[in-house]
Formats: structure tokens, sequence, C-alpha cells
């Protein structure tokens, strides 16, 4: 559906949308190329397929000079389209098992695994809900216990 | 097409469905039910697949409007700040729900008497009580007995991990001096029937592969089915119809499998379609004999429907909060400004919640329930760096009180797959509401700050979730009295002797409290009435 400059325009919004993370060694969107995952998309879904085509065209001037005071003139123009592509940008790269990974979350399905966490011991709940304990019923009662036609 | 006639036609096989009809199997009464929706299969569930997240927003969304599978039908809520999310197939809304399970409480059933709102119920706490018990043992519940904030009940199941997101909340509670308590887990700590324990994968929204979540599909369906009670899927009732003789039920019209529209004659009816599938096809079931739909003659049909309007606050901690780990919804509650209080400024109150967060795409796409992606760029980095992996939020879960105008009723235009009129939703914020919403960020700022969170975030202004319609209540409520309800006290419709409602729409007020546990109890109550009085049934 793209040519390759458009691709390569869409990926360079990309990397200001989602710019790489070098503290956590995540690599930028458009690096990553979600641009082909976001075209596989649009594939399926006609409005997508227009937003995309919309703001590819806006951007076509400024193929090699994106930076984040365009991506702000695109967002004030072209506001609805570009929240598409924000959303589907954020669905792509936060969907990709590598990028989970790094975030501490499981790549790949989450069951039958899911995650080991710790039960709190006896004591601990103990401990904790003493404070509660301590005060005493905090509920109206106003049938006093009975049912109602009892 | 004819089908041979049955004892009980159950419409719905969700939460209520299930209930009622286990109640009812000990009659050995031929049972059928029929439900809209299909099984899913092992395969089907998303966390099964890699990218289980992006079903979250296609054809696993809770909203039926972004799914829109041929089984589902349309809502439209462009009138209202909350709308309606649901699953509609085997399990009923029990398949995509969180599994938070906390009763209701016995103050619920008398806020007229107690605080001048709402109505009383025709039953109480205590009439229930033997349901509730009855009911978590068949779902299997989890959590610490001993909560002050009831009377005494049992657990079956040790809690859950209530998580190093509970256990910090927890310690700024206790700061305050304030309740709060495990929550109640329709969730299994341990191994049961072939069901596996929770595996803190996190995605309950999403179905709960391993079983461990009480749903219905995992819990009463397959006991059902081998017990002989007839289930027939793919199956949506477009009207309930009437012995012009009589004044009774005599069976329904059902578009099947086959796309054709089939007869099915029955004794008795039952719905269980949730708060807003119940008021719709009753809407759409007029006749000569109720002009305004059927069971209708309070003009009470649709009215007072209720949600649980609710917003979150959440803190940012030194620690690192684990929140995509762990069932969802389920790690504290706190009920310290459940009742009323008139210092407080509103009647009733509301619970503080902790969910757990999410995962990453979640949060960044707005978070649970909410739609607003978080920003781009460089900020973008600043959060997910040094806000998402720190955060613990609470959710303010407020009592909606009853008020006629919020209410469902048919769409002129809008219609689902076989062509039967959509619901429509007209529903605003109450004032009693918003200042809950205000009090309730104001705790919940104080309480997450006494819990050692560095920096907290609330979006101060009274918009409420707009996916958070989880709770539809209070569309056909109960009451003695004819003028003023839809059922009696014991689910059976005052205007047509055979006609029986389980789901929430029975719901007389709503609590501050997921109803899910409520509405179960409350089916296998009516089950019992309905044993109870079965020789005089229908005088
Ligand atoms: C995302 C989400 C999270 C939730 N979390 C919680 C929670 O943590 N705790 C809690 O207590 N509750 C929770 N709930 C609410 C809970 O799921 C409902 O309260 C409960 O399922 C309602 O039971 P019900 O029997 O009234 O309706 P449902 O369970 O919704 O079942 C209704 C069934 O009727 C069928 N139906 C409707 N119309 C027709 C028709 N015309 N013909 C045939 N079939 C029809 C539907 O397909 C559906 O299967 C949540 C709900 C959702 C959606
Ligand atoms: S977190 Fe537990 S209850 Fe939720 S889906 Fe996973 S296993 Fe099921």
């Amino acid at each position: 559906m793209l040519t390759q400059t458009e691709m390569a325009i869409l990926n360079n919004i990309l990397d200001q949308l989602i710019p790489a993370n070098k503290k956590r060694d995540l690599p930028s969107a458009g690096k990553l190329e979600i641009a082909a995952f976001i075209v596989q998309r649009a594939s399926k879904n006609p409005v997508l397929k227009k937003d995309i085509a919309s703001i590819v065209l806006y951007a076509q001037s400024k193929a090699d000079k994106v930076s984040p005071n365009f991506v702000r003139q695109l967002q004030d123009n072209k506001p609805s389209e570009f929240e598409s592509l924000l959303i589907e940008t954020y669905k792509g790269y936060y969907s990709r098992p590598d990028i989970r990974e790094k975030l501490g979350l499981s790549a790949h399905a989450v069951h039958p695994q899911g995650y080991d966490v710790k039960k709190e011991s006896e004591e601990l709940l103990d401990a904790l809900t003493e404070p509660v304990r301590q005060r005493g019923p905090i509920f109206l009662d106003p049938t006093g216990g009975k049912k109602d036609g009892a | 097409m004819e089908h041979e006639p049955v004892d009980v036609l159950i419409i719905g096989a969700g939460a209520s469905g299930a209930a009622i009809a286990w109640s009812l199997l000990e009659t050995r009464m031929r049972i059928l039910c029929l439900e809209q929706g299909g099984h899913l299969t092992d395969a089907e569930y998303p966390s099964r697949k890699e990218d289980y997240e992006l079903s979250r927003y296609a054809e696993f969304s809770c909203d039926p409007n972004v799914r829109g599978l041929k089984q589902d039908y349309p809502i439209n809520s462009e009138n209202s700040c909350i709308t309606p999310v649901n699953w509609n197939g085997v399990g009923g809304s029990t398949i995509n729900f969180l599994a938070h399970w906390p009763r209701m409480r016995p103050s619920d059933f008398r806020t007229k008497t107690l605080d001048g709102v709402g109505e009383d119920w025709p039953i109480n706490y205590y009439n229930l009580e033997p349901f509730y018990e009855m009911n978590d043992l068949n779902i299997g519940v989890s959590g610490l007995p001993g909560n002050t904030a009831y009377p005494e009940y049992k657990i079956s199941n040790p809690p859950i991990p209530i998580g190093i997101l509970g256990q910090t909340l927890a310690k700024g509670f206790n700061n305050m001096g304030w309740h709060w308590w495990p929550s109640d887990v329709a969730i299994l700590s341990r191994d049961q029937e072939g069901r596996q324990k929770c595996v803190n994968a996190g995605t309950c929204d999403l179905g709960c592969a391993a079983g461990a979540k009480g749903g219905t599909n995992f819990t009463y369906w397959p006991l059902l089915e081998r017990a002989g009670v007839e289930l027939r899927t793919n199956s949506r009732v477009r009207e309930i119809q009437i012995d012009e003789a009589t004044g009774l039920a005599n069976g329904v019209l059902y578009h099947g499998e086959d796309g054709q529209v089939h007869r099915q004659r029955a004794e008795i009816v039952i719905m269980a379609c949730n708060g807003v599938g119940t008021p719709r096809l009753l809407l759409h079931s007029s006749s000569n004999l109720f002009p305004e739909g059927l069971a209708n003659r309070s003009g009470l049909v649709g009215k007072n429907l209720m949600f649980h309007p609710l917003t979150g606050v959440a803190g940012v901690f030194k620690e690192e909060m684990k929140g995509h780990e762990g069932p969802m919804a389920c790690s504290i509650l706190s009920q310290e400004f459940y009742e009323s209080d008139p210092s407080r400024g509103f009647s009733r109150g509301y619970g503080l919640h902790s969910g757990r967060s999410t995962t990453p795409m979640t949060f960044a796409l707005g978070g649970y329930g909410v739609d607003n992606p978080i920003p781009w760029g460089n900020e973008h980095l600043e959060i997910m760096d040094n806000i998402y992996p720190y955060l613990a939020g609470l959710t303010i879960v407020t009592e909606d009180l009853p008020e006629e105008h919020n209410c469902v009723t048919l769409d002129a235009d809008l219609k689902d797959s076989d062509g039967i009129p959509a619901p429509k939703i007209n529903y605003t914020l109450g004032e009693n509401t918003k200042a809950m919403i205000k009090h309730g960020e104001e705790r919940a700022r104080e309480v997450l700050l006494a819990a050692g969170a560095e920096k907290v975030l609330a979006k101060n202004d009274d918009k409420v979730w707009w996916r958070a319609g989880w709770h539809q209540m209070g569309t056909c409520r109960m009451g003695n009295n004819p003028s003023n309800s839809v059922v009696n006290s014991w689910g059976r419709s005052h205007d047509v002797k055979n006609l029986f409602i389980v789901d929430g729409s029975i719901f007389v007020t709503a609590g501050a409290v997921n109803p899910t546990s409520t509405i179960q109890a409350l089916a296998l109550y009516v089950g019992d009435q309905i044993k109870n009085n079965i020789q005089t049934l229908f005088d």
C-alpha cells in the first residue's frame, strides 16, 4: 500500500513517537519498523488506511526532516488521524515479544505459565490486618441478623 | 420451526442463568437454556496466543460496539457518560469479568429507611446469606475470613497474593486508621476439580484459560450439561409470547443457528439476559395485553438503570509495583466510606478498590476502561520509565442511586444482526455521585501519600470511566408493590405469573460493590422460592 519512500517517512514519524530508550536498551519504533505492522493492519481497516494515507501525504515534503516540532504540527493539523497512528504505534511496539521481555513481562502467551507471585505468609497478613481487626465491626445491621418474612 | 415444549426455559447462559438452572436441577423438570452466543474453545482464549493484548481492542474488547461479533447486539450510548460492557456467549459476562467478589452489606437492603434515598428491598442480607454461601462453594472463592465490614461468613480457599502493591497500599490505610481487607475473589488459590489455580497472568478480562476464574463456563455449565440441562447456543430470543386468554407466557420466538425463526414453548420462562438485555427483550415483547412492553404495567421496565460510576487515582512509589502480575481487579478493598455520614455532604458511599495496573500496551493506550493514549516523544519515555513501573492505583467505586430518567429504551433505528432493535441508554451522573467521586478522590490522594507515594496522579474532573458499564442493575426492580416494581420479592413478574427475572435488573439499589455474588445468590434464592411454591406457583 505504501512506497518505500512513504514507509521511510512513516518510520521517521514513528521514531519521534517512541524514541529510542538507551537506559533500557529499547530501540525506537521506527527502527523496529513498526510501520510494517501498521500498514498490515491498515490493509484490513479502511478507516486506518485513510488516516495513514492522509498523514503520509501531509508529511511527504518533510521526508528527511521529521522533527518533534513537525510531529506537533501534524498532531494539531490532523488530530484524529494522528491519534489513530499513535494508537497503532503503541499497539505494534508493545505487542512485540522482545519489547515485552525487556519490560519484565512474559514474551509469549501468558497462559499456562503466568507469573510467579509470592504468597504472603499468614503472619504477614495477620500483622497487616491487625489494626483493622482491633477497631472491630464497622457495618450497620438494620435487621439485627433477622431475615425478612421470618 | 416448532420445538417440543419444555418445563423451564431460561434465556441467557451467564452468571444468573447458570445459577438458577443449578437450583432447579433437583426438580427434575425439563430445563432448556437459549443463549445467543456460543462456547469458547480453549484455543480461542487470547492468553493462549502471543499477541493476546491486541484482542483487548478487537474481538475480545469488553465493549460489544467494538467487538461487533454476530452474537453481540449494538448499544446506543450516545446519551450516556458510561457505556455498558458485556460478553455474549456461554458464561455471559463472567467470561470477561474480573472476579472481584464482595457481597452487598446489610445496610444496602435498607437505604430508604436508613438514609431516605433509593428504596428498601423486599428481602434483606440474611435472606440471601445461605445462598451467598451455597454459590461461593459452587464457584470456588478465595479470601481471608474475618472482614470487619461484614457479618461473619466462611471462605473455602486461602487468599490469593495481594502482592507488593496491595501490601504497600494496606500500610497506607493502616496509617490513616481506615478499613481495608484483602479482596474476596471468585478465583481459585489452589487447584480444584480440574480447574487450575490462578497463575497471576493478569488477563482476566480476556477470559481465564486456566479456569481459575469462576466463570460459569467453568463452574456451573459443565455440571449442568452433564446433568441433562439442554444448552442451545447461537439462539437469540426475539420475543416472549403471551397467551392472551390466560395472561401467561407460553414460550418464545428465537433466531436459531440455522438463521431461521424457531418457536419454543415452555411452562415457565426465566429471564437472565442482564440489566440491559432483559429490559430490551421485555420492551420488544409488546402485545395487545402489554402494549408498553411485557410485564410493564408499572411502567418501570428499563427505568432506574444503575451502574457503579468510577474513577481512578494513582500514586507513584519508589519501588516497582509489578501491577501486571496477578488478577487485574483484585488485591485489597477499603470500605471505610461505604455507609452514610451526613458530614460528607452525600448519601451512602463508595469503596476504594486497588486494581492492579496493566501491561505496558494497555497503560500506553490509556489504561483499562479509559481511552486516552499517553503522550508521545520524550514525555512518553519519561512516563514509561519513571511512572508506569511504580504505579499503584485506587478506583473509587460509587453507589449509584436509582433515578427513573436513567434508563434503557429501544433504539428507533439501530438493530442487531437479526433485526431486533438495539437498546438505547439514557444516563447522567447524579449530583450525589459527583459529590462522592470528589470526596473519594481526596481520600484516595491522602491514603496514597500515607502509603509512601512520591507523587499522586488524578484527573480532577467529574468525568468517569467510559467503558465502566460493567455492572448493569435496577431496570426491572423487585418490590412488594406492583405499581412501584416489576417483579415481586422472589423474582416473579407482578403481571405475568409464570415469568421470572433473575439477573441484575431486579436489584432495587446498587450498593457500592461488584454485583455478581449478589446476582447469583439472588438467582439461587429465586430458584429456592420456586421450589417452595411449586404447588401454587401461578396463583
Ligand atoms: C469487563 C467486565 C468486568 C467485570 N468485573 C466484575 C467483577 O470483578 N466482579 C463482579 O461482581 N462483576 C463483574 N462484572 C459484571 C458481571 O460480569 C455481571 O454482573 C454478571 O455477569 C451479570 O450476570 P447476568 O446473568 O445478569 O448477565 P450476563 O452474565 O451478562 O449473561 C447474560 C447472557 O444473556 C445472553 N442474552 C442476552 N440477550 C439474549 C437474547 N435475547 N437471547 C439469548 N441470549 C441472550 C447473553 O448473550 C449473555 O450470555 C464485570 C463485567 C465485565 C464485562
Ligand atoms: S490472573 Fe488468574 S484469574 Fe486472571 S486470567 Fe490469569 S489465571 Fe485466570
